[in-house]
């Protein structure tokens, strides 16, 4: 290995990337784009469920229940309307997602202890939120039920009465159950397969479609000297996109890691070595800028972003997705996230996942590196 | 100019086969050094194939062969680092200016640090592109690419430089430059092996060698040859050779 040549590929690969605006673009922008969209906006959480009522009832007990309702963080009364067809504007054009209708006579069932039935109406176009709504809505009724029921026994002059079974839950290593810390983290993993596969996808192909490969060849370089030289410009991006990630996290949207900040830098450098030696790989092979990107992203990006446990836990998944998720690098790379952020691990717990990325990545070079020899490098 | 020196490229009975095509059959010839030898054949005739078997680029799949006292069978990194080669597709790096160009061949062919400045500054001053060192080599013009594409095969002082159709789309006075170029650099011993399909090129050549399907057909000075296919005719040139030759195997 011979530090001379390196240092020439290396500084070559970086007038490239510094006069390809695409390059650039995806390098730093889209990183950086990603931490503000997967932390301000894309939430997994529901709260605030959008809620328009219409009160036929409109007794004490029944704008009682409307402000109890609205008190609660996880709804928001909108609109408080006259007629039951209003509703349905409010839930086709979508601005509402929830619709709360109390009968007339409701509080005189109620009093008369017959059944006092008031209809909810939900939009099930997004299930994942209509779900989280159904259960969010029946907790409360049974709250509102279950105080209402104490309320009555305590006033006919009963000793207080506690219902038997008292489920006290306890939230760990995401105690607030903020979806924001575990996206952010993922997003790193999502940020490095961009940096280091889909951009260094490019850099080999690019060289035959220049033809200026078959003057590397002819140049004393070794293939070695070739790939490192390659990845190099890369590897420093990516982990600059890396520390960026974390601090942005922390400082922006309060997501701490809990873990080492060392363990956390020393998974990246070895997942960021995976991705760059599989977009190699992916270089190489295509020979070609524009199949390179695309390979790139169907095997790298997607599989990140669907198989790797980040947003679709593999356990639901169906057996053959089960095995593919365990040949995709980025499962491995959440999993120590997920330890290192979330569930204050360390190595002794998590060596297994660096284990299998360090042995994806000597697979995967070994591969470019007999690819290239095979093209006469 | 001599041509008595020793041999700095021999090779004997060289084959190449992609598959069971055969795309250089068995061929021998021999380049002395400071020698311009012209390899002279229709697309397809194996000259690529050929040149990048000496360059080291591909292994042979027989015969013999020893560039500038490297064997090409084995010694394909110790060869790739005393000759300097050229491609018909210009091979510079567009978006990047002549000197970054410069310092990224420099770099590659380990050229030791305290010499780039001087190698540098020589390369500029052979290729008269000190004014646009900065500028990015696709603005060039194609002649200024073609100077810029030949000074970085020299860097590193080669033995011998291999041009494979390395005028190809340049006009005939840079042409002509070029060619003053090359007899230079033979009287300064560095051997030149060249491909062209420029039949009025190749009579700056000290010697030839014409190829067709992959076979030897004709071997010696431009002189020579002509000669030996029109033993008759005083006003037949190289071109008429070349049709001549190349249209007698395709029969």
């Amino acid at each position: 290995m011979r530090l001379v040549s390196v240092k020439a590929v290396a500084r070559k690969e970086f007038y490239h990337l510094m006069r390809d605006l695409r390059s650039l673009y995806l390098a730093f922008f889209i990183p950086l784009l990603l931490i503000f969209l997967f932390g301000y906006a894309l939430s997994l959480d529901v709260d605030n469920v959008k809620t328009v009522v219409v009160d036929h009832d409109k007794t004490q007990l029944s704008r009682d229940f409307i402000l109890k309702l609205n008190a609660s963080s996880y709804f928001d009364v909108i609109h408080h309307l006259p007629h039951t067809h209003a509703v349905t504007r409010y839930l086709d054009q979508g601005l509402a997602t929830m619709a709360i209708t109390i009968p007339p006579g409701w509080t005189k069932d109620i009093n008369a202890d017959r059944e006092a039935p008031i209809q909810v109406l939900l939009d099930g176009s997004d299930p994942n939120f209509a779900g989280l709504s159904r259960g969010y809505i029946t907790s409360f009724v049974e709250e509102y039920n279950r105080d209402r029921l104490l309320d009555f026994l305590n006033r006919k002059g009963r000793e207080e009465i506690k219902p038997p079974v008292d489920g006290r839950i306890r939230v760990w290593f995401n105690e607030e159950l903020e979806s924001r810390n575990f996206i952010l983290p993922g997003i790193i993993a999502i940020i490095i397969m961009i940096v280091g596969a889909i951009l260094t996808s490019l850099v080999i192909a690019r060289e035959y479609e220049n033809g200026t490969m078959e003057t590397v060849r002819s140049l004393p370089i070794r293939g070695g000297e070739f790939l490192l030289g390659k990845a190099i410009p890369y590897f420093f991006i990516g982990l600059t996109d890396v520390l960026v990630a974390i601090f942005m996290g922390q400082v922006l949207f309060g997501v701490v890691m809990k873990s080492n900040f060392w363990l956390m830098v020393l998974a990246s450098i070895i997942y960021l070595s995976v991705a760059l030696s599989l977009g190699l790989l992916i270089s190489v092979i295509t020979k070609s800028q524009l199949v390179a990107n695309q390979l790139a992203i169907i095997i790298t990006y997607l599989p990140s972003l669907l198989l790797s446990n980040f947003v679709f836990p593999i356990g639901n998944m169906p057996k053959v997705l089960q095995i593919a998720a365990y040949i995709v690098p980025a499962t491995y790379f959440i999993d120590i996230l997920n330890g290192l952020y979330l569930r204050n691990l360390g190595l002794s717990h998590l060596w297994p996942s660096y284990l299998v990325l360090v042995a994806m990545f000597m697979a995967l070079s070994t591969m470019t590196f007999a690819m290239l020899k095979r093209e006469g490098m | 100019m001599t041509t008595s020196g020793p041999d700095v490229i021999h090779v004997e009975d060289l084959e190449k086969k992609f598959g069971r095509f055969v795309a250089v059959d068995r061929i021998s010839f021999s380049v002395k050094k400071g020698e311009i030898f012209g390899f002279l054949g229709p697309n397809g005739a194996g000259k690529s194939t050929t040149i990048r078997m000496l360059c080291g680029i591909i292994k042979p799949t027989s015969g013999h062969g020893v560039v500038a006292g490297h064997d090409i069978f084995t010694d394909a990194e110790e060869i790739k680092g005393s000759i300097g080669y050229m491609s018909q597709r210009f091979s510079l790096y567009e978006d990047m200016t002549p000197f970054e160009n410069i310092r990224f061949y420099l770099g590659v062919y380990s050229v030791p640090l305290e010499e780039w400045d001087d190698r540098i500054e020589w390369v500029f001053e052979m290729t008269r592109l000190q004014d646009v060192r900065h500028r990015l080599a696709r603005e060039l013009p194609p002649g200024w690419r073609q100077r810029l594409a030949l000074g970085c095969a020299l860097l590193h002082r080669p033995e011998i430089v291999f041009l494979d159709e390395p005028t190809s789309g340049v006009d005939p006075i840079t042409r002509r430059h070029f060619w003053e170029f090359i007899d230079h650099l033979a009287r300064a011993g560095v051997t030149v092996f060249v491909t062209t399909h420029y039949m009025d090129e190749a009579h700056n050549c000290e010697r030839i060698v014409m190829i067709n399907e992959g076979s030897i057909v004709a071997t010696g000075s431009p002189s020579k040859i002509i000669g030996e296919v029109f033993p008759d005719r005083a006003d037949a040139d190289l071109n008429d050779v070349f049709i001549r030759l190349m249209a007698r195997r395709n029969e």
